[in-house]
């Protein structure tokens, strides 16, 4: 009897408990919590470095992939499609759903690539698969003709085989990398330009040899040593 | 020896080059290497990576700009600002290549018998001063007038206001964004009786549900689309599309629901009304910070000239509130709208949740309505009611679309009626202004003269002689165009344009003047969430062009405005500022200084003891409030925001046997605004290279219409051919048709027509009656 009365009222209490927090919860939930002003972050002098390792579990299979002679994208393709590198690149193919914002029927070849018979081509695989309003920055285009004539000086873009220092010495990174941190979306697999496909994609851990050359974001001065014994 | 770090670097990278070649082909067999790249080592080494705002629109991104050897090359997003994270759209990537088409203006051109001749800008300068002089001696003040835009930098709108209300003494300064968002100022100005939003953008962070109010933000505000998408990723926050047309964000959004045009006044009421009957008003916000009014109905449309409305508010109660609605019930709307009982419900029980943050997101299905202020008051009911509000993630969130239409012509107030702080009928505010300006308070008019629409009907009319008219391109962009177009050709009329590239607009000027753009001179832009952000001149402006503030203060030099307009070639543009900067010195609407704007990637006013305000009226972030509560909208006299009684009326000109559809006009996400800039830009004019007309799949099909096919579209204005789009980029509902009206070679506007909401007088773009034939 006791015993029974010790199992009831254990679970009496057990239910008032959850009633006093799930009450204490909804109302908690009701008040607007205080979002204290945040500092504004500084700007970053090391760029970022979210995305680096995303697509690495792939590195063996590209590592190992045989190379397609046949369907190779070439650099030149590759800036041929963009205002100038580091652009957006365009779309070069026909889209069917005008109304989309691209989302998922992109993704469905440009997130992981592949073949496409379509277009004999490997689809190039985007490094930010995350940003689903794609044609919010890529767009197709329909014609060839100008409105008006443009002046814009187009930035050369940075060659291959000219990027390391020393013979044989891993080359630095000539482009800007934001958005574009994964390296392995371009770098890699049947779809990446021949001439900066990489041949060590098991390796996965870019950046622990390819550093960047390129100024980011803020200058914060030159340190330089003074003192001299001349 | 000494050994020039060029070469040696260079020479190093030869023979990397050259070594790197030669190892790498021999030892990977699977890299080919092309010619080329035995040649040009990169140049990029020079790059400068410098901060502005964007260019284009009023989400305001951050941008990060590539300079090299004086030309900007490239764009990036500015990681470090709040408002884009680093991400733009495909106009913000592309923007510099604005500053580079072929036929920019390089030199002032002046009309003598029919042909434009080349000047020096001194002679043109000379020449804008004496004509107008010439007509203030002829016509008095009020013929010269000034016509600028919400993408006038903070100087440029400073200086005309300054230089037309202060000193010469008049106030016919008005600028686009009266096209644009004034039924957002009135709605602010109604509701709250100070204007601009209460939240910022960080609310998308925090809301549950997005209701877009007839915005294609997809499209139009990609950037912060984007971030309401990366927060449905991370925590599945619901969108909700509210529109007339279907489009990319429809596509988007978890549920779409369509309404006939005009009638999202109805939803909105309707709303409330489930919104009270289901008994979720939070009772004590609604006692403690509301009050309850009624104003005028049936004002007309100001098709009229000289038409003039205002409004007579008048204190209601709660119950006289809740009887109104009873004409709004779901059911009773369903019937107005097309939008099902069950979908208005539906929506309303978002907002009526306690649990649920909801941002409401508007730019001009609400306010280009010929209800503009009323829309824009029944959506502040829907939140004010529920008491969603001013608490992040609670924000009703009027957008703009031009890169300063809040820095400038709200905040500066480049408006008939406005001075940089108040109003000009209020005479404390005039004292307040002519003081700071140095000039007799005699000198500022205590009336408002001409609001956009009207101004251009005065130059037809003649009452206007002048105008000068910078940053905007009218010639495409005014309803019922060919009114004005032809007002501007007639005797008697001086125009000056100053832009960058010819346009409609400068076909029609008498004096052309090069504008320096962006990037091309210093200055500051606001963009929607009371961010003000600053550029540095980056680039030399081409040819002989000049800031829109230089060739205002040279002119105003000449009318004899020496003394206030003392400024330094070198420095004008901080001593401008910090002139503006005090005649906003209050804890209502502070500017931060311009050290810190020069350092930040942009700050939210009110700027009060070095801290940004992200959410106002909200005691616990806004230090202006002051009467102890948790809320308090100091706007109002009595601290109180108001919950207007405004019913559905129909648009000024709705569809019938003649003119059986609906026009409805807007953008597209390649295009900004006119086209003037993005369609020199050759990638954005290749993937849009003009317009076109959109139809519903059933309307097409019974029209025999095909994609391609021209389409005649007649109104009572005009007519126009453009081909049409079946079930592309947008779907309108039925018996609506949509034009965008970037194309300067298909000017829609032509037939639109210039029906204005009576009390922010902002045209109905979206909404005229039109005949659509198969041409």
């Amino acid at each position: 009897m006791k015993k029974r009365l010790g199992i009831i009222s254990l679970f009496v209490i057990l239910f008032a408990a959850f009633i006093a927090v799930w009450n204490y919860s909804y109302y908690e939930g009701l008040e607007e919590a205080y979002i204290p002003i945040e500092n504004n972050n500084p700007t970053p002098m090391i760029p970022s470095e979210t995305g680096v390792f995303e697509r690495s579990d792939l590195g063996l299979e590209y590592a190992n992939m045989p190379i397609d002679e046949n369907h190779q994208r070439s650099l030149d393709g590759y800036y041929d499609n963009r205002a100038y590198h580091g652009a957006p690149p365009s779309i070069p193919h026909p889209v069917k759903e005008e109304r989309s914002m691209g989302g998922k029927t992109c993704l469905q070849c440009h997130e992981n690539g592949g073949f496409t018979e379509k277009f004999n081509a490997y689809a190039p695989v985007t490094p930010h698969p995350e940003m689903v309003n794609c044609r919010q920055c890529h767009v197709p285009l329909k014609t060839q003709s100008l409105f008006k004539g443009t002046n814009f000086p187009e930035l050369e873009a940075p060659a291959v085989g000219v990027n390391n220092a020393l013979i044989g010495s891993p080359p630095v990174i000539p482009h800007q990398i934001q958005m574009r941190e994964n390296c392995l979306s371009c770098h890699a697999g049947p779809s990446a330009p021949k001439e900066i496909r990489v041949t060590h994609p098991e390796r996965i851990n870019c950046r622990q040899c390819h550093v960047l050359n390129n100024k980011e974001i803020r200058d914060i001065g030159n340190f330089s040593r003074q003192h001299s014994y001349e | 020896m000494y050994t020039s770090i060029t070469s040696r670097r260079s020479f190093i990278k030869k023979m990397a080059t050259l070594s790197a070649i030669t190892a790498a082909a021999t030892m990977f067999p699977g890299i080919l290497f092309a010619d080329e790249q035995e040649r040009g080592l990169p140049t990029n080494g020079n790059l400068d990576w410098k901060k502005a705002p964007c260019r284009f629109c009023g989400v305001g991104c951050g941008v990060l700009v590539g300079i090299e050897d004086g030309k900007a090359v490239a764009v990036k997003g500015d990681p470090k600002s709040s408002v884009n994270k680093g991400l733009c759209c495909v106009k913000g990537y592309h923007s510099v290549m604005a500053m580079y088409g072929t036929d920019r203006l390089t030199k002032p051109l002046v009309k003598k018998n029919g042909t434009y001749v080349e000047t020096s800008m001194k002679e043109a300068l000379d020449l804008i001063a004496s004509k107008m002089k010439e007509t203030i001696d002829a016509h008095g003040k009020d013929a010269v007038s000034i016509y600028g835009s919400g993408q006038w930098t903070i100087p440029d709108g400073y200086v005309a206001s300054k230089l037309f209300k202060g000193c010469i003494g008049t106030n016919n300064v008005e600028a686009n964004a009266r096209l644009c968002m004034a039924s957002a100022v009135t709605g602010f100005m109604t509701s709250f009786g100070i204007d601009e939003p209460m939240g910022c953008y960080d609310d998308i962070d925090h809301a549950d549900v997005f209701f877009l109010w007839g915005n294609n933000m997809a499209e139009m505000h990609p950037v912060l689309f984007s971030r309401i998408l990366d927060q449905r990723l991370k925590r599945g926050v619901k969108i909700i599309d509210f529109a007339t047309r279907t489009t990319r964000t429809s596509m988007a959004a978890d549920k779409s629901i369509l309404f006939r045009p005009q009638t999202d006044l109805a939803v909105a009421n309707a709303i409330c009304y489930e919104i009270i009957n289901n008994g979720w008003v939070n009772q004590s916000f609604v006692e403690k910070h509301c009050n309850f009014n009624k104003g005028l109905t049936n004002m007309g449309y100001g098709l009229e000239d000289n038409y003039s409305f205002t409004d007579k508010p008048e204190k209601i109660s709660f119950e006289d509130y809740k009887n109104f609605l009873e004409d709004y019930t779901p059911e009773k709307v369903e019937k107005i709208s097309g939008v099902s009982a069950k979908d208005i419900k539906y929506m309303a029980s978002f907002y009526g949740d306690p649990n649920k943050k909801v941002m409401s997101v508007w730019c001009m299905g609400m306010n280009q309505h010929s209800r503009g202020t009323w829309i824009n008051n029944l959506v502040y009911n829907i939140h004010l009611l529920t008491g969603k509000i001013s608490t992040p993630g609670n924000s009703p969130f009027s957008l703009t679309g031009q890169p300063s239409a809040c820095g400038t012509v709200r905040e500066v107030g480049t408006l008939t009626h406005k001075l940089p702080h108040g109003v000009v009928m209020n005479e404390e505010h005039r004292k307040f202004a002519a003081e700071i300006w140095d000039v007799p308070v005699e000198n500022i008019p205590s009336k408002p003269t001409y609001h956009t629409v009207e101004m251009f009907r005065a130059l037809d009319r003649g009452d206007i002689r002048f105008m000068w008219i910078q940053v905007t391109n009218p010639m495409v962009t005014m309803p019922k165009l060919k009114r004005y177009r032809d007002a501007t050709k007639k005797e008697g009329r001086f125009i000056v344009v100053s832009d960058i590239y010819p346009t409609p607009t400068t076909d029609i000027a008498d004096v052309i003047l090069p504008s320096a753009m962006w990037i091309e001179r210093e200055g500051m832009y606001g963009n929607s969430e009371r961010r003000t952000q600053y550029f540095e001149q980056m680039v030399e402006p081409p040819g002989e062009a000049m800031s829109d503030t230089w060739q205002l203060v040279e002119v105003a030099k000449r009318l004899g405005f020496e003394k206030q307009f003392y400024y330094n070639e070198e420095t004008h543009i901080e001593e401008i500022y910090n002139e503006y900067r005090r005649h906003h010195d209050n804890k209502k609407h502070n500017m931060a200084p311009l050290e810190v704007l020069k350092e930040e990637s942009g700050v939210l006013w009110p700027y009060v003891d070095g801290k940004s305000t992200k959410w106002r009226f909200n005691a616990k972030y806004d230090p202006a409030c002051s009467n102890g509560e948790d809320f308090h909208f100091y706007g109002k006299p009595d601290g109180k925001a108001v919950i207007w009684q405004r019913p559905y009326e129909p648009a000024a000109e709705e569809p019938d046997d003649e003119y059986p559809f609906w026009l409805n006009t807007g953008r597209v996400v390649e295009h900004w605004h006119t086209g003037s800039m993005t369609r020199r830009i050759p990638v954005l004019h290749k993937a849009m290279p003009h317009a076109y007309v959109e139809l519903n799949p059933g309307d097409a099909e019974r029209l025999q219409i095909k994609t391609g096919d021209n389409v005649l579209l007649t109104t009572r204005r005009g007519k126009i051919t453009l081909p049409a789009s079946v079930n592309e980029r947008g779907v309108p509902t039925p018996n609506q048709v949509f034009v965008p009206f970037f194309d300067e070679n298909m000017l829609i506007n032509d037939i639109t027509l210039d029906s204005f909401c009576p009390i922010s007088k902002e045209p109905d773009y979206k909404k005229c009656a039109v005949k659509v034939e198969k041409a």
